[in-house]
Parts: C-alpha cells; structure tokens; sequence
C-alpha cells in the first residue's frame, strides 16, 4: 500500500503534459532532461552543502546539551528541557515568520544592530540567506535531538556508573567510556532524520521570498521546492514526479549509507 | 516573488469576503412539478461581491441554482480547474480568471467561446482595453468583472516637504521628483522596486510597448520595440542613480511602515490599491492623492493597467446556457450594482460615467473624487496588449532572473529581459506551441 503513490509518480514520470497536444508518452526524457537541469543540480548542492555543515553543528549541540541535562547538575533541569524542546512544537511557517521579522535589517533586531555598530550586515542577503536559514532550522530541531540523545542516556544501567566510580573514573571518563558510546545508535538515527530533513527543505525558502526583497531564494532554491513550482506554476507533473523520485533515490542512497555506516563502527565497539 | 504578487493580485478583489457557503441549497435537481427543470450553476470565485448578486438573480429566476465556491485564488484556482478537466468531472460552470490567464485556457480550447452567446452586443459597455484582455485570436471567452487601470498615488504631505507642489504629471518631472525626495534623506524615496515584473510592464505598456503577440499557437517575444525600450531605459536610470529603494518589497512589513511614515512618496499600481492603502498605511490617512500615470509626452494621456480578472465558462461546462445567464447578470445586469456597493471596481462604462460613481469623495484620499481619476484612468489604458498563454509560469521565474541585479547591480533590466524571453521561448516550445 506504500508503494502505490510511489508506483504512480514513476508511471507519471514517463510522460510530458502539453499545455497544447495533451499528455504524450516520452519514455526516459523526463530523466535525461533532468541529468543535465542545471537548476536542479544547483539545489541538490545547496541542500547538500546545507547538510554538511548544519547537520554536526546542530547535532553537537543538541548532544552537549542532552549530556547536561543528564549529568543531574544543573538547576531547573526540567524546565530547560521543555524551553529546548517548545521550538520544535512551532510550525515552520510560523518560525520562519518570527525569524524574518527577528533577522530583518529594517525594523528588527539587526536593523538596531546595524544601526548600533554602524555596520551594514544583511542576514538575507543572496550570499547569507541560506546561513539564517540555518540558524532558524537548528533553533527548531535542537530540542528534538536532545531529547532523542537524552532518552538514550537515561537508558543506560546506573550500576555502570557505580561501577565506574568504584574503578575511580572520573566524570569526562564517565562521558567517553560509557556515555558517547551508549549515543552511538541514537546517532545515526538522528543524522538520517536530520538529511531526511534537510533534503525536503521547503517551507524556510517557500515563505521568506515574500517577507524579504531579493534574498537571493529562486524558484529551484531547494529540490523541494523545485518541483512545487514545476508542478503547480509550470504544468510540468511528469517531470516534476522524475524529480521527487530521483531526489528520493538521493535521500535514500544517502540515508542508507549513513545507516550501514554508523552500525559498522557500531559493531566494531 | 510568488506569494506578493498573488497577493497583490489579489488585493483589488479581497473586499469584503462573505460565507461562500450561504447558498448551497438542494443539490438534487427538482424535476417534476410541472415546472422546467432546476439547474444549478456552480461558479468558482474569490472575489466576495459576485455571492452579492446571487439572492437577486435566484428571485428573478426560480429555476436557476447559483452556488459560489472559492476554489482558491489565482493560481491554486487554475491548478484545480486543469484538474477537474483532465479528471473530466467536476467542471465548474463559471470560473474567475486573472486577465493574463484567459489565453492559457481559452488557446488549449478549454474554454467556451462566448461568441454563441451574443456577448459582442456587450462590447460597447466596456472600456477597450479591458475588452481587448477577454479577447484571444478574434474570439471572446471571458467578461470583464474587475478592473485595475495604472494609477499613481502619492504622499502629498512628503512631495511638499521635497518641494513639490504639484504631482508629476510626465515621467521627466518624475524624475526630477525623485531626486528631490531623494535629498530628503537616507530612507526618502519615489519609490520601491525589488523585480515587480507588473510594474515594469505597465511602464512598458504606456510606452506603446507589445513584447508579446499571440496568434492561435504561435507566440512572438519581443523585448526590443520602441515602447519598450524607453520604457526599460526610463526606469534603468531610475534604478542606476539610486532614486529608487531597491531593499522594500511590496506588501512586506517594511513597505506597510514606509507607506505609513511618509518616505515612500509614491505608488504607481493598480487602481485597486484604493482599497488596499487605508488597510495598509492607516496612519497616512489624508495623505494620499490619486492621479494619473505620469505620461510619456507633456500633454497625453495613455494609460495602462495592472491586475484585474474577468469569468468564462469551460468548455466542459455542464449548464453554459445558466451559467451565462447569471455571468450577464453580475456584469451587466440587476446584480452589478450590488458589486460595485461592495467594492468591486469594474470596467463597465455605465458604472464609470455614473455620476453618483464620479462624484463620491473619499476621506481617505483627503475627499478626493477618486472614483473620478480611475474612471479616466481606465478609459485611456492602452490598446492591443496582449499577455503570453504561458505568462503565469513566465512571471513566476522571472524574480529568479531579476534578483541577481536587484541585489547587485550587476547586468541590466534589458539583459535580464532577453534571458527570460530566451527562458520563455525554450518552455513554450516544450508546451507545443509555436515560440520565437
């Protein structure tokens, strides 16, 4: 049954919708015409690139923080880790929108900046959209992790600990001898929900065109959001379902990589 | 790009929406009773005063069921009538389409002629050009229902602290203008201009300008006539001398507040923009005037236009007969009235020579008789444009094409032009027609 949208797209990839002569069949064309798409290539690389940066820094600091949380000595504890985790609960429209107005050079927070220092900085310049994008997409899903590593840890036998303290380990031994290692598998899974993530960027790059001038965001910003506009401005379904369907065969390439990876150094412990 | 200039678009019919489910009554069809058979039309709109002229037509004619959906505005809307086509069920008998978009439907033969109808005894109570937009290769397939003829409108209060007393009446004294405000200080401008593609054609439109020639599925681009040109050239010196502020894009929060304080000292859009401005800047109230589009030549008057949508039947219609019995009604007839109460600004020459229309103040507009000024405005709109079948993907890229140089200044708006005619002549062939 899961399947069966899937066996659609790839039947719809095989055609071309004409606005005049119809729906014709057009074989492999669809994939060819896709190979050589400089736009979608040019947003498969942003999406990638975009991975390989916000995906570890984000998931240090969601690690950092679940360690904190676990080792019993902060205050309010409990409190933190809701704060942490409520962003992950705002849609990402509405975040986007609070960003926008937070990052905007006019009237937000870095128009004061600017005006302050005296400095010109545009966080949704061309060249610096995609990085406030990450700031928006790691304030919403470093709660998530956190709490995916922090489940992780509380699982962990407390007579290990004992034990450690009776070998006299002291607490930074205590985190590389049994907890990293007990995160080992909560990692990977993070990591493949995070590129998963990532890979179907849409709705960061979908809004903000409309609250900021010339941020740079063109309609094959993201692959996602490629093929929406193909599909609903262009007519173009069958080539858009080759490009969902490519972009799957990506994420999934990937995400499997990642997997196969992770349980090997798993397995080496 | 997309979302402001839906939004945009939208904004010369967001009048008051009503439920659009107040009529949805019986669906079973009454037959029997001795009576004609009962039909019922469903009409497909987002424009909230057509729901206006429905209890009145119903009275008039028993037999008729109107049922008024909003399928969603604009481009959703047209995605969802190719759909119910291509599905074959589920057609609506009247749909609401942006001018622009009525040679997308009506060239694939998706849309009835209306010619069967007698619509050409119509013709006289538009104003030309309006009637020009529902025309495709010689045949009629919509009629007009609102209107956006190219207006400026300006902050009086800013043009008098620049020095300007009076609001310029050619494209020279704009420019003049512009430099004027512009030594008002670092946030003063004339005017924003993030890549609006519906701005810079109605430029080019004034300018007698007609990039795009239809003729059944042949499609001709042409950037480099003589309208055009002045008109890219005009408004590339405007951008290259910093006299307009290229960071505020329409219908953001920052051009509510820059509306609101003063130093954006003009708009130059749609009429619909009357409706939209007292929403949009509430604190410039008494401020803003109406004029004319600043003209080419000391002494014309050429307009242009900006917006505005028009309702046809699909070809698969089920009651075309009703459903253009009700389309006359809300254009023409007894329900048009109701429209215009509402807000609608429609094209009808009947409604604009009206003097109750012409001679209503507005306080918004400082009393102004802004009825007056679009009434002229849509009667001098120019002639014979006409908008490429595919112009709704074509305006949906162009802001991909256009960012580049808004954010750099690299490259000008006549290279720009040329690769999206380039971008366009590749799609439209790839669509089956004809492009060069």
């Amino acid at each position: 049954m899961f399947i069966v949208p899937i066996v659609y797209a790839a039947y719809l990839s095989f055609f071309q919708d004409k606005l005049v002569g119809g729906n014709t069949f057009v074989g492999l064309a669809n994939y060819g015409k896709l190979f050589q798409d400089t736009q979608f290539w040019d947003g498969v690389g942003r999406v990638v690139r975009f991975t390989l940066v916000q995906v570890p820094l984000m998931l240090i600091l969601s690690m950092a923080l679940a360690l904190a949380l676990d080792s019993l000595r902060l205050h309010g504890a409990k409190f933190l880790r809701v704060t942490i985790f409520l962003p992950y609960a705002v849609p990402a429209i509405v975040s986007t929108l609070m960003w926008g107005f937070l990052l905007g050079i006019k009237y937000g927070l870095f128009g004061s900046l600017n005006e302050a220092l005296g400095t010109d900085f545009n966080p949704f310049a061309p060249d610096t959209t995609l990085i406030s994008i990450g700031v928006v997409v790691t304030w919403a899903f470093t709660g998530f992790n956190m709490l995916i590593f922090y489940a992780a840890l509380k699982a962990v036998p407390r007579e290990l600990y004992e034990a450690a303290a009776i070998d006299g380990a002291n607490e930074l031994q205590i985190v590389r001898a049994i907890k990293l290692p007990a995160l080992r598998g909560s990692l990977v899974v993070t990591v493949i929900f995070s590129i998963i993530g990532t890979f179907q960027m849409f709705n960061e790059p979908q809004i903000l065109p409309s609250m900021v001038a010339n941020s740079g965001v063109t309609t094959f910003y993201t692959p996602n959001l490629y093929a929406y506009n193909l599909a609903f401005t262009g007519s173009q379904q069958g080539y858009a379902a080759t490009l969902a369907l490519v972009m799957a065969a990506i994420t999934v390439a990937v995400a499997y990589a990642v997997q196969i990876r992770g349980l090997r150094n798993a397995s080496d412990h | 790009m997309r979302l402001s200039q839906k939004a945009r678009l939208l904004a010369g019919v967001l009048v008051p929406m009503l439920a659009l489910t107040a009529c949805s009554g019986g669906s079973g069809s009454a037959t029997g009773g001795g009576g004609d058979e009962q039909v019922k039309v469903t009409v497909w709109s987002w424009d909230g005063t057509v729901e206006r002229a429905v209890p009145g037509f119903q009275a008039a004619n028993p037999n008729i069921k109107v049922e008024v959906v909003n399928a969603g505005s604009s481009q959703d809307e047209y995605k969802a009538l190719d759909n119910a086509i291509q599905a074959g069920s589920g057609v609506p008998d009247l749909v609401m389409f942006e001018y622009f978009a009525v040679p997308y439907f009506a060239v694939p033969g998706k849309l009835a002629d209306l010619g069967e109808f007698g619509v050409d005894k119509l013709k006289q109570d538009y104003v030309p050009a309006a009637w020009s937009d529902v025309t495709v290769n010689g045949k009629v397939y919509a009629l007009p229902s609102d209107y956006g003829p190219s207006a400026m409108f300006y902050n009086v209060t800013t043009l008098k602290k620049a020095g300007i007393e009076e609001p310029p009446a050619t494209w020279d004294e704009y420019y003049e203008a512009a430099k004027k405000i512009r030594a008002l200080g670092d946030d003063y401008y004339i005017a924003q201009d993030t890549g609006d593609i519906f701005f810079l054609l109605s430029l080019i439109w004034q300018a007698g300008g007609r990039p795009f020639k239809v003729d059944g599925n042949k499609v001709h681009i042409d950037f480099t006539d003589a309208g055009t040109a002045k008109a890219v050239a005009f408004w590339q010196k405007m951008l290259d001398e910093g006299l307009i502020n290229t960071k505020i894009t329409g219908w953001s929060d920052d051009w509510n507040r820059a509306l609101n304080d003063g130093t954006l000292a003009t708009q130059t859009m749609g009429g619909w923009l009357t409706s939209t401005l007292p929403e949009r800047a509430p604190k410039a109230a008494g401020d803003f005037r109406v004029a004319l589009m600043p003209q080419w030549q000391q002494g014309d008057k050429v307009g242009a236009a900006n917006g505005g949508s028009s309702f046809g039947i699909p070809a698969a219609a089920e009651h075309k007969q009703a459903a253009f019995k009700f389309l006359e009604y809300f254009t023409h007839g007894g329900g048009l009235s109701s429209r215009v109460d509402a807000g609608a600004f429609v094209p009808n020459v009947s409604v604009l020579e009206n003097k109750a229309f012409q001679t209503k103040t507005n306080t918004y507009f400082g009393d102004q008789k802004v009825g007056a000024v679009l009434a002229e405005a849509s009667e001098i709109v120019g002639s014979g444009w006409q908008y490429s079948p595919f112009f709704e993907w074509a305006r949906s890229i162009y802001g991909d094409l256009a960012s580049p140089f808004y954010t750099t200044g690299k490259g000008s708006l006549a290279e720009i032009l040329e690769q999206w005619r380039q971008r366009c002549i590749q799609y439209g062939n790839e669509q089956g027609f004809q492009v060069d």
